[in-house]
């Protein structure tokens, strides 16, 4: 009975697992990336075709959103490889005083496998 | 009509009641009709001061009842509905009556209209939430349960301090806008301050949020920070230096946010970078500032629920919410991921989703006053949410690398919980103006205007870029197993090293100073000793021979000094 739940679970779900299977396809994924570079570039060129209304002088530059979320984003992500070198210890550092080295106990989980 | 019922007392009275239920079902059912019936009397009370008791010649407020207060009991309710839902399966009793306890009083707090029945409830959801934490029952969680419990009492003593010294000033006990002239408003701010986890004082979030049980995490989102911002709302709007702490925690978690491996543990920082937004817009402080403050801790609120109640799913059903050890579940848990990804969308305040439509108040009141600065800076972290929440957390669990775990998708009382979140989270972007005609200040808004969406978008869209063009680079740090070091290093462990050091170096000069006089009194013994002791000179048995000769000595020089000085 339970199991026969599951599978229709499963199945009912299996619209959305499929829909997004391209995910493992590596030449779908690049397909992908680049769709969403020439989706980026037409977003950024519509800064033609409205008027802005904006705050401050630096929102008038052009493609300003666009960089700015670019460039701090992907500054964000060098600065925090630094960080890490610095920040980094092992999970057991702070052993027995907190819980990062500790498995979570079993009865707050419900461990079950998938019907696959 | 039901202005004598304070919704805090019926959580407290099922918190009494609970436990003395036997049958599982019937507690389960009890708990979850309790934010029902606890919604009635903030449905049909007007706007006013209720439950008025007398204390020492002073008169207490306990049932505020006014826009503000009416906004974050009815957010307070939902949270409490919607996690006590995904707590359904729940058997430990002591997590019940917790939660039921840390809900009421968190509803007493925002109803509390003077100082006294703040303070209590202030405490009552520090005492009550910790057992949150204690209830995973490992010596790590007991550790950061007491971390968490001794900041939490100091807010709730540095809060009672302020009362009295305010007292002692204004001769008023109530809880309205303080002036910073008085000393007494200093302790109250900091005591709010270290509630909303202003930075220096934010630990206690990220330490003790990922050390709850599943379902604990969940309700401790929702409550603790969300008075302090109500809080300050009140007491502190238009504090000009409030935007400098708010811009500085918008901006510092973020980082901590993308390194961070434990998921529950990003949520926290991510929590804590929005927090920040709100706390520019309590120090700004125009109608429309405040308005955006109190719309986004309502959608935050919910967004964050769903958020920890996604990754708390997987942490169920895998027995984990490292980043590192997850990976590919969207195959077996696609709702969960979906839910995951609608949370994700609305913290990232994509159009339509429901930070959008709170989050853009804050920027645009911050921009209106002129704060370039602030601005660039919530502008970033706007940028940056996508990075740590709005995409890692999906990615990382649901995509990424597969780790090879087929978990069974989420229990159905989860699965509703999150989708009637997840609901709200979309409503709340489709139609804002339900949200906007509950906030305190009546301004005209409009989150859709051309410009807005279109600059909303840019940005998400190159941040995601960022992201993607990153991964594919292999530039963006893999998850890793580890902990990261944060200010509470300094509390963690310079402090007991730096105080270790100082017992040893003590120590260490005493016992060389006790051995260094223990050394001159055993050599001033010793002298002693060889000069009187027994076998000391002193003491020495001389032979009588010695004595005669002696005499006959002295009698002889006697003798010549009486010859020699006669005259």
């Amino acid at each position: 009975m339970a199991k026969k739940k599951n599978n229709k679970a499963v199945g009912s779900n299996s619209i959305i697992v499929r829909s997004m299977s391209w995910v493992e396809d590596r030449k779908k994924v690049d397909k992908f990336f680049w769709g969403m570079l020439a989706v980026g570039v037409v977003l950024t060129l519509l800064d033609l075709f409205y008027t802005k209304k904006v705050y401050f002088q630096a929102e008038n530059f052009f493609g300003f959103y666009s960089l700015y979320g670019f460039v701090l984003c992907a500054a964000l992500v060098l600065a925090v490889k630094a960080m890490r070198v610095i920040l980094m210890r092992s999970e057991a550092y702070y052993a027995a005083q907190d819980v990062a080295s500790e498995d979570h106990p079993e009865f707050d989980l419900d461990r079950k496998q998938a019907d696959v | 009509m039901f202005e004598w019922l304070h919704p805090a007392l019926i959580y407290l009275a099922a918190a009494l009641l609970v436990p003395l239920v036997p049958n599982r079902k019937a507690r389960a059912f009890l708990i979850l009709l309790v934010p029902i019936v606890g919604i009635i009397p903030l449905l049909t009370t007007p706007f006013g001061d209720y439950l008025q008791l007398s204390l020492f010649g002073e008169t207490l407020t306990t049932f505020r009842f006014d826009k503000l207060s009416f906004v974050f009991s009815l957010v307070f309710s939902l949270a409490a509905f919607l996690s006590l839902i995904y707590a359904w399966h729940v058997r430990d009793t002591m997590q019940q009556v917790a939660a039921l306890l840390y809900s009421g009083s968190a509803m007493g707090a925002v109803l509390a209209g003077d100082l006294i029945t703040l303070f209590v409830w202030w405490e009552g959801t520090a005492i009550a939430s910790v057992f949150l934490i204690w209830a995973r029952r490992t010596e790590g969680s007991y550790q950061t349960g007491m971390r968490y419990l001794i900041i939490q009492i100091t807010s709730g003593v540095v809060l009672l301090a302020g009362a009295a010294i305010h007292y002692r000033e204004t001769g008023s006990l109530a809880f309205e806008a303080f002036s910073l002239e008085n000393v007494g408003a200093w302790f109250i701010l900091l005591s709010f301050g270290i509630k909303c986890a202003f930075p220096l004082l934010h630990n206690w979030l990220q330490d003790s949020y990922p050390s709850a049980t599943v379902t604990g995490t969940v309700i401790l989102s929702a409550f603790t920070t969300k008075i302090a911002i109500y809080s300050l709302a009140r007491g502190y709007a238009g504090t000009d230096f409030l935007i400098v702490i708010g811009a500085t925690m918008a901006l510092f978690p973020i980082f901590f946010a993308v390194i961070e491996n434990d998921l529950r543990r990003v949520l926290a920082y991510s929590m804590n970078s929005q927090l920040g937004f709100m706390v520019v817009g309590i120090g700004v402080g125009t109608d429309l500032a405040i308005n955006g403050t109190v719309a986004h801790a309502f959608s935050s609120v919910l967004y964050k629920a769903l958020l920890f109640m996604s990754v708390g799913a997987v942490l169920f059903r895998t027995g984990t919410a490292k980043g590192s050890e997850l990976g590919g579940l969207y195959k077996t848990m696609p709702l969960t991921m979906v839910f995951c990804v609608i949370g994700a969308a609305s913290i990232s305040a994509f159009p339509l989703f429901s930070g959008f439509v709170s989050k853009s108040m804050i920027l645009s009141a911050a921009a209106q006053e002129g704060h370039f600065v602030t601005w660039a800076i919530l502008l970033f972290a706007s940028a940056a949410v996508l990075h740590h929440s709005g995409i890692k957390i999906p990615y990382f669990a649901f995509y990424g690398r597969d780790s090879g775990k087929r978990p069974a998708e989420a229990p159905r009382n989860m699965l509703l919980a999150m989708g009637l979140t997840a609901f709200l989270c979309i409503a709340i972007g489709v139609w804002p103006n339900a949200l906007y005609s509950v906030l305190p200040f009546d301004v005209s808004y409009n989150p859709y205007s051309t410009t807005h969406v279109i600059t909303q978008i840019q940005l998400l869209f190159f941040s995601a870029i960022a992201f993607a063009a990153l991964i594919r680079m292999g530039l963006f740090p893999r998850q890793v197993r580890s902990v990261i070091l944060d200010t509470d290093w300094i509390y963690r462990k310079l402090l007991p090293a730096i105080i270790s050091f100082v017992v040893l170096f003590v120590s260490a000069v005493w016992s060389e100073i006790v051995r260094g006089f223990n050394n001159t009194i055993t050599a001033v013994q010793n002298t002693l000793a060889n000069f009187y002791g027994p076998e000391g000179r002193v003491a020495r048995v001389q032979p009588t021979g010695y004595m005669v000769l002696w005499l006959a000595i002295l009698l002889g020089a006697a003798l010549i000094v009486n010859l020699v000085g006669l005259p």
